[in-house]
């Protein structure tokens, strides 16, 4: 069967492993997703051995509302529900509801980063800059790197939804979703580490 | 078109699709333990060691959680994914663990 057209528009159960390329491109990407996890482990590492130096900066405990800090996690979470449902609905070949599903989880996307802008913002007229003690340099590292990502991952999902709608949906354009869909959960399990060692912890001192 | 798997007659489906069922309980579950860390940590004024061991539970088993449900870990044929990603957590947590002796003992 060619693998790039359907005869009647039927896609089979999970186009992303109908061919060898898709499921190569999920084990490659699983191991790109454990490259990651070394680079985040890293800046964690940095935070966590320099986050009580600060200097004539404000502390965590000055700095941080955890208000914020939960509105922020709830809407990424969400947004890792939304993604999980529009790869179902791409299972089902509903290429209309998995759109959907697709421009919500950026929707969210966005409401988070425009949330970490406001934050880092309101930081920097705290008096908290990239270079006022070295807490405050690998706290931004840090949670910037996992905004960097956020963002790549928005930009990365509305270029998937643009080429579905040219290409639609067939075994080549259903992995990349797959593939997406994985690293915005990634970008989520970053940030249960994130509110957790950094504001939770931050809070306890 | 003798090669075309039976679609004609189950429409595609022939696996039995998932329900979202399973994905909003994970959701839920991952709500419930983020809820416990906060309210840990608003409560204040426990002991601190406490708190702290509290917050990483919590942490750990919502990764769990996400990572098996939301990652489909827990399917079939994920072996080599496993290996990967657990070489990538073993490396990361050392160099967490020897960031913290290194600097502080």
């Amino acid at each position: 069967m060619s693998g790039h057209s359907h005869v009647d528009g039927q896609l089979p159960h999970e186009p992303e492993k109908a061919t060898l390329e898709g499921r190569n491109k999920v084990l490659g990407f699983w191991l790109f997703l454990g490259g990651e996890t070394v680079l985040f482990g890293t800046l964690f590492s940095a935070f966590l051995a320099l986050r009580h130096q600060v200097l004539d900066g404000p502390t965590e405990q000055e700095l941080f509302s955890l208000p914020l800090v939960a509105a922020a996690t709830l809407l990424l979470l969400t947004s890792s529900l939304t993604s999980v449902f529009a790869i179902q609905a791409m299972h089902n070949n509903q290429v209309k509801a998995m759109i959907n599903w697709l421009i919500i989880t950026v929707l969210l996307g966005l409401g988070f980063l425009g949330l970490e802008i406001y934050e880092f913002y309101h930081y920097v007229h705290e008096g908290h800059g990239f270079t006022t003690s070295a807490f405050s340099s690998s706290f931004y590292t840090l949670v910037g790197f996992h905004g960097a990502h956020v963002a790549f991952g928005i930009l990365w999902i509305s270029l998937l939804i643009a080429q579905v709608f040219k290409k639609g949906l067939n075994v080549v354009t259903a992995p990349k979703i797959y593939v997406a869909g994985m690293y915005w959960h990634f970008i989520d399990v970053v940030w249960v580490f994130i509110f957790t060692v950094v504001y939770l912890m931050g809070k306890v001192g | 078109m003798a090669n075309q798997p039976s679609a004609a007659n189950n429409n595609g489906r022939r696996h039995k699709s998932e329900g979202p069922q399973k994905h909003i309980i994970a959701f839920i579950f991952s709500i419930l333990l983020t809820v416990i860390a906060f309210a840990a940590v608003a409560a204040g004024e426990v002991n601190e060691t406490f708190i702290y061991i509290i917050l990483i539970g919590m942490a750990i088993l919502q990764v769990f959680v996400q990572m098996a449900f939301w990652m489909h870990m827990k399917d079939r044929g994920h072996i080599y994914p496993i290996i990967g990603i657990l070489f990538g957590i073993t490396i990361a947590i050392t160099a967490v663990v020897m960031a913290q002796y290194w600097v502080w003992w």
